[in-house]
């Protein structure tokens, strides 16, 4: 059975996320990362992830995975950009603050592709926000091929453990080649 | 019972486990009955005591660190209610939250929060949380002793009088040190366990 590049991000996103070796994965869901959450969840289950779990906000996911370091340990967080704006607090005020180093992975709802008129504006201005607050962004989209992907998710989550802080990828989902891709 | 007398109980029995301690008043007033290498003091990240403790939990889970214990406000528990049912979900047996519930926002000039007429101890009871109720020092330090030893996860529930301990110093430390201290001693301690 093909595949098509978007599947093939997916899996190239989870892949990356399992070598990471993280001891926890929180996620809160969007439908266009629900494919990476199902990946994750069936890594779990196939023992190659210890931990997956939901969590009910994003500044939650930052509480409980930016506790990790403190044991020694790294986690991995799953959610959308809209979420940032719940996130900002706990990610400045804890992760920044504390030094304490954790991998960000989420999809994009501002760009190209996106149906709700509402969302771009929160979405837009969220890699400037993080910037802004010395959070490191990297950004794949449709230019990036799957291998692309997979690699910047992989060195970001080393990029985190390397500078001891949060490290956020943003996944824009949109292609014109793929008619499934979504925001 | 003040606010002040529950910290030096709770500090009397967690000596040798990691102690989360909310923002502003409550970290400070810990750190004025004993500032120990075992404290984590959260200087300005609201709502995130029960989410950090729930971390904490996971990471000591089957190891010689017996317990994480996180120290909790009213007012901070309502800003991220989730945190509990999130903890009820994960249930990690290891975790003990104890809500030092006195009604108001003691750190931001005592204005009352919802718990003037919400139980706290029934939210905690809803989300399936195993909860202890403490109305003074003594039953405190019991339902401590019952939590330390018995599998959770814990959420007493104590009620203190409003207001804070008048003259406790202001907790200018660098986040950063602080953070390493703590780390320094649970990743030592978790070392000693394996």
């Amino acid at each position: 059975m093909t595949t098509t590049i978007t599947q093939d991000r997916h899996a190239e996103v989870v892949d990356a996320i399992v070598g990471l070796a993280p001891d926890g994965v929180a996620y809160v869901p969007s439908a266009s990362i629900a494919p990476i959450i199902n990946g994750v969840l069936d890594a779990q289950a196939n023992g190659d992830l210890p931990l997956v779990y939901p969590v009910s906000r994003e500044e939650e996911a930052i509480g409980v995975v930016g506790a990790y370091p403190l044991a020694g340990k790294f986690g991995v967080i799953i959610m959308q950009d809209n979420g940032f704006g719940n996130a900002l607090t706990a990610l400045t005020t804890f992760a920044v603050s504390y030094h304490l180093p954790l991998l960000i992975v989420a999809n994009t709802r501002g760009g190209l592709g996106e149906y709700n008129s509402m969302i771009h504006s929160i979405s837009e201005p969220v890699p400037a926000l993080l910037t802004s607050t010395n959070i490191p962004v990297f950004r794949i989209d449709r230019r990036n091929t799957a291998e692309d992907w997979g690699a910047t998710v992989a060195e970001a989550g080393n990029h985190a453990r390397m500078t001891f802080r949060p490290v956020v990828v943003l996944m824009e989902f949109f292609d014109p080649k793929d008619a499934k891709a979504k925001a | 019972m003040k606010r002040i007398e529950a910290l030096r109980a709770i500090v009397e029995t967690t000596a040798d486990v990691p102690v989360i301690a909310t923002c502003a008043a409550t970290s400070r007033e810990l750190a004025a009955v004993e500032d120990r290498d075992n404290h984590l003091y959260l200087l300005d990240a609201m709502g995130l005591a029960i989410s950090v403790g729930t971390g904490i939990a996971q990471t000591i889970k089957d190891t010689a660190v017996s317990r994480a214990v996180v120290i909790e406000g009213d007012g901070s528990l309502l800003m991220n209610p989730g945190s509990a049912i999130t903890a009820s979900y994960l249930a990690p047996e290891n975790l003990v939250i104890v809500l030092l519930d006195n009604g108001v926002y003691a750190s931001t000039a005592s204005i009352p929060t919802q718990a003037v007429s919400i139980d706290l101890g029934r939210f905690a009871e809803s989300v399936d949380l195993k909860v202890l109720r403490a109305e003074n020092t003594e039953e405190l330090s019991l339902a401590l002793k019952q939590t330390l030893t018995e599998n959770g996860p814990w959420f007493i529930h104590t009620r203190t009088e409003p207001g804070n301990e008048p003259g406790t110093k202001l907790l200018l430390i660098d986040p950063v040190v602080h953070g390493s201290r703590f780390q320094t001693w649970l990743t030592a301690h978790l070392a000693e366990a394996s």
